[in-house]
């Protein structure tokens, strides 16, 4: 390991600030980077972290600040003269082309070509040489990229970026979420020996595993701001790092805790959906709730696919009130009293052109027509009573949907299932979104849903025909906020690569085990439940 | 593990992209059981020369095809590439016959107004923004519209010693319109698999942001193919007048047909299962021997139509799932 602390940046972008409406991202935020050093650079959602890489992409141009590139100021920053001084991007997809060589997707767009046309031949060999000797490993330069792991795909891609030896520093933008925990050694050797050949590495990520691992700095995002910067034990250590990720304190967001039923509702066992998770087992009972945690393509997105009936599950069981049930499809779920919160409620919430009291009784039209001719006035009293119920606002029901505040276009698509008197609401990424007020609301609603709407202050009067308002609920939360989980739920369930590795009552975690778990952040330290199978 | 598992389970995807290549054997092996003539160096001779104008709009068709990639709804498409086909061959017939223009000038304005076409459907997809179904189709139905102005939509015999020669004349036993078109398959092969542009062009349809992250222009490779495409139409022309021995309005319907069932069949052809020249090029000889099988058996025309569209849907579907659903 190089000295770091004391080698020259290479890189240096100072007090970077960046502005959206509405938004401060970046707060005269700076990184700096040396040759030869993995730097690791962490953060929680919307700390800044993916706002510092555009703005060094040149996809942003920053507000305020100054970047400097081996000792040259870049005052013209785009994404060409950024890319012409040596920085080199490793996105997160792989936008490779399933149906080419591996030799024909490293050279894509600065192919060999001679009087003859494209030397296929002579680009193979370079792909296989720059493979073996730059990134320590042997792949046939005429495989195709679809008959490839992922692994190896994303090498070809590494390759890509780097075959034209120019690079200086290279970014690595959440390069591991798709792949198995053996792959991601494979990945990290390559890396290794790019810092042996001096290139400088960002490493963004969010398994703090991983960057306790390979990283020799670490810059840690919060609100826009870099808050440390980590080097030796510091960086090797991922309690210290989750304490300046985290370094805030709320807990009168959140409702009061209230008694969980004990009759199982949900009750689901080893139930998999391969590649994206597999034997997992979920129980949740009346008048709980339960919160999945779990980063992107832990497979948290497909399990509540899968428990609405939108992807189907290749094994495993689910029992609704002891009754077994195959959801496959979202009208089988709402049929049997599952209904969905889904996390883009914009396009697959809301009929976005509609009027509230449309948008409410979407889902319940039966109870607001006769002959199936839909009533207008019946429908409006009821839309009226849970808009009022909810404090949407505005408190007309007529508004159209498009032009409501976020939170109160999630309370829309609330309103709308609190209507048909469900069992079991799933509710994914429920404030992605929301202002704080409008969370606070939303946190309350929910849980008056699980316990049957037996609030203190139940502002319906005389209604209590509503469905939802007597009949106690099972709660489903996925989340991708840990202080969410923690203040709202009753049971936390966290998927990492997609097993379930640890289902516990909130009361036994914290906030910095929570987010060591999600992390896979002491996993590859204390024990390797990965490889047991 | 996985991949364990994966082979020992049967590739019905895989076996889909073969099926069409399966069906088509068969049709052709049964023709040639029924028709035993099908097979003579003669009526191969026929095919080969039928096939031309076929082959030479699939080049195009192609081109458009792997540079939009294979979506069959999304991807690239040109449906207009007959249709400028025909209107070129209207336009020199009309100059040779009705105008006594040279061969050389008659060609240079039927090539102008073909490309045009192209440049018109490079504007609506690239810059409009419209889908390439759509928008050739378009610029299809239009072009059909100014052939008919040009030709009054009447036939045009053309005696014109050039278009004779093409189809009469022999080299090596050859005829020289298949001889030329020989030479016209080998430059676009050139192109589209050997050049730096082909390579792009390829790339641009198989993941287009990852062709626009390595630096691939890749707007301007879209509209090309569509020029490209038109060019090779207005190639077209002149073996749809030798294979005629005139303009006749109305041809472009058969050529359009023929084309796409050859270059998506082509498909089939392929090791990796994609739309390439090669494929193109020999499935159009192939549907030319189907068309001429039926006809040597004595199915009814309209009969032919009939089969001809169930067979693209057959080779179009099963290219859509072989390509797979999410």
């Amino acid at each position: 390991m190089v000295d770091a602390l004391h080698a020259p940046s290479y890189l240096q972008m100072s007090a970077i600030s960046k502005a959206f409406p509405g938004v401060q991202a970046l707060d005269k935020a700076s990184l700096s980077v040396s040759s030869s050093e993995i730097h690791g650079l962490v953060g929680e959602n919307g700390a800044g972290k993916s706002t510092i890489i555009k703005v060094l992409a040149g996809v942003y141009s920053p507000d305020a600040g100054s970047i400097v590139i081996d000792n040259v100021e870049q005052d013209r920053h785009s994404p060409g003269s950024v890319h012409d001084a040596g920085v080199r991007f490793i996105h997160q997809e792989l936008n490779l082309v399933p149906h080419f060589t591996v030799a024909e997707s490293v050279f894509m767009g600065q192919e060999i070509s001679g009087p003859l046309g494209v030397r296929k031949r002579l680009m193979r060999k370079r792909a296989e040489e720059f493979l073996e000797l730059s990134l320590h490993y042997r792949l046939n330069g005429n495989k195709l990229i679809r008959d490839l792991g992922v692994a190896e795909r994303k090498l070809v891609q590494i390759a890509r970026a780097l075959i034209d030896n120019e690079a200086k520093v290279v970014v690595f933008d959440e390069p591991t979420g798709p792949l198995a925990s053996n792959e991601v050694e494979q990945l990290f050797s390559a890396i290794r020996a790019l810092r042996e050949r001096g290139i400088a590495i960002i490493y963004v990520s969010h398994y703090l595993g991983e960057i306790t691992d390979l990283c020799d700095r670490v810059t840690v995002f919060r609100n826009g701001q870099d808050v440390a910067v980590l080097a030796g034990a510091d960086a090797a250590n991922s309690q210290t790092i989750i304490q300046h990720m985290v370094g805030r304190d709320i807990t009168t967001l959140y409702p009061e805790r209230r008694k969980v039923g004990k009759k199982p509702m949900l009750e689901c066992s080893n139930l998999s959906c391969r590649p994206h998770f597999s034997g997992v087992n979920l129980q949740v009972n009346s008048s709980e709730i339960v919160g999945i945690a779990g980063l992107v393509g832990s497979g948290r997105e497909e399990l509540i696919d899968v428990l609405y009936g939108l992807k189907t599950a290749q094994s495993g069981t689910v029992t609704l009130d002891g009754q077994p049930l195959h959801v496959d499809s979202p009208h089988i779920a709402v049929k049997n009293g599952i209904v969905l919160v889904p996390r883009d409620r914009r396009n697959t919430g809301l009929v976005l052109d509609m009027s509230v009291a449309d948008n409410i009784n979407l889902a319940s039209l039966d109870e607001v027509s006769s002959y199936s001719i839909e009533r207008k006035k019946p429908g409006k009293i009821r839309a009226t009573a849970l808009a009022k119920k909810l404090d949407i606002r505005p408190d007309n029901v007529s508004a159209i949907v498009r032009f409501l505040s976020g939170g109160n276009q999630q309370k829309v698509v609330l309103a709308r299932w609190l209507a048909t008197g469900s069992k079991l609401f799933i509710m994914d990424e429920p404030t992605i979104g929301v202002d704080i007020g409008a969370k606070v609301e939303i946190y309350q609603l929910i849980s008056d849903l699980a316990h049957g709407g037996e609030s203190a202050d139940s502002a319906l009067e005389g209604s209590s025909e509503l469905a939802g308002d007597d009949n106690p609920a099972g709660v489903i939360i996925s989340s991708s906020d840990p202080t969410e989980l923690l203040g709202l739920c009753d049971r936390i369930i966290v998927l990492l690569r997609g097993e379930v590795i640890a289902d516990k009552p909130v009361e036994e975690l914290t906030l910095d085990s929570l987010l060591a778990l999600t992390t896979g952040g002491n996993v590859r330290t204390t024990d390797e439940p990965l490889h047991s199978q | 593990m996985n991949n364990n598992t994966q082979s020992m389970a049967f590739d019905w995807r895989g076996f889909t992209g073969y099926l069409p290549f399966l069906v088509f054997i068969l049709m052709l092996g049964y023709l040639g059981y029924s028709a035993p003539n099908l097979l003579t160096a003669e009526s191969i001779d026929l095919i080969l020369r039928q096939s031309v104008p076929t082959v030479v709009v699939c080049l195009g068709l192609a081109v458009v095809v792997i540079a939009g990639g294979d979506d069959v709804v999304s991807g690239g498409i040109d449906l207009s590439i007959p249709a400028a086909a025909v209107l070129a061959a209207a336009i020199i017939a009309d100059q040779l016959t009705n105008h006594g223009t040279a061969f050389v000038p008659a060609l240079s304005m039927a090539m102008c107004a073909a490309m045009l076409v192209g440049v018109v459907n490079a504007f609506l997809v690239v810059r409009v923004g419209m889908t390439p179904l759509l928008a050739t189709l378009a610029t299809s139905v239009a072009t059909v519209g100014i052939t008919k102005v040009v030709t009054a939509s009447r036939r045009i015999n053309v005696d014109h010693p050039t278009i004779v020669g093409l189809r009469d004349n022999e080299l090596y036993g050859l005829s020289v319109g298949v001889l030329l078109t020989m030479v016209l398959v080998v430059i676009f092969y050139a192109a589209v698999h050997r050049s730096k542009w082909g390579m792009n062009l390829q790339a641009v349809g198989g993941n287009r942001d990852a062709a626009d992250i390595s630096g691939i222009p890749v707007r301007r490779m879209l509209a090309q193919s569509f020029v490209v495409a038109s060019m090779a139409g207005g190639l077209a022309s002149v073996f749809i007048l030798a294979r005629g021995s005139g303009s006749s309005p109305g041809s472009e319907e058969n050529l359009l047909l023929e084309m796409i069932l050859a270059t998506f069949l082509g498909a089939a052809f392929s090791p990796r299962r994609v739309v390439t020249l090669w494929g193109a090029v020999l499935g159009a000889v192939l549907v030319t021997a189907l068309s001429i099988g039926f006809k040597s058996i004595g199915v009814n025309v309209f009969w032919t139509g009939c089969i001809k569209g169930a067979l693209i849907l057959f080779v179009v579907a099963t290219a859509a799932l072989a390509t797979g659903k999410k």
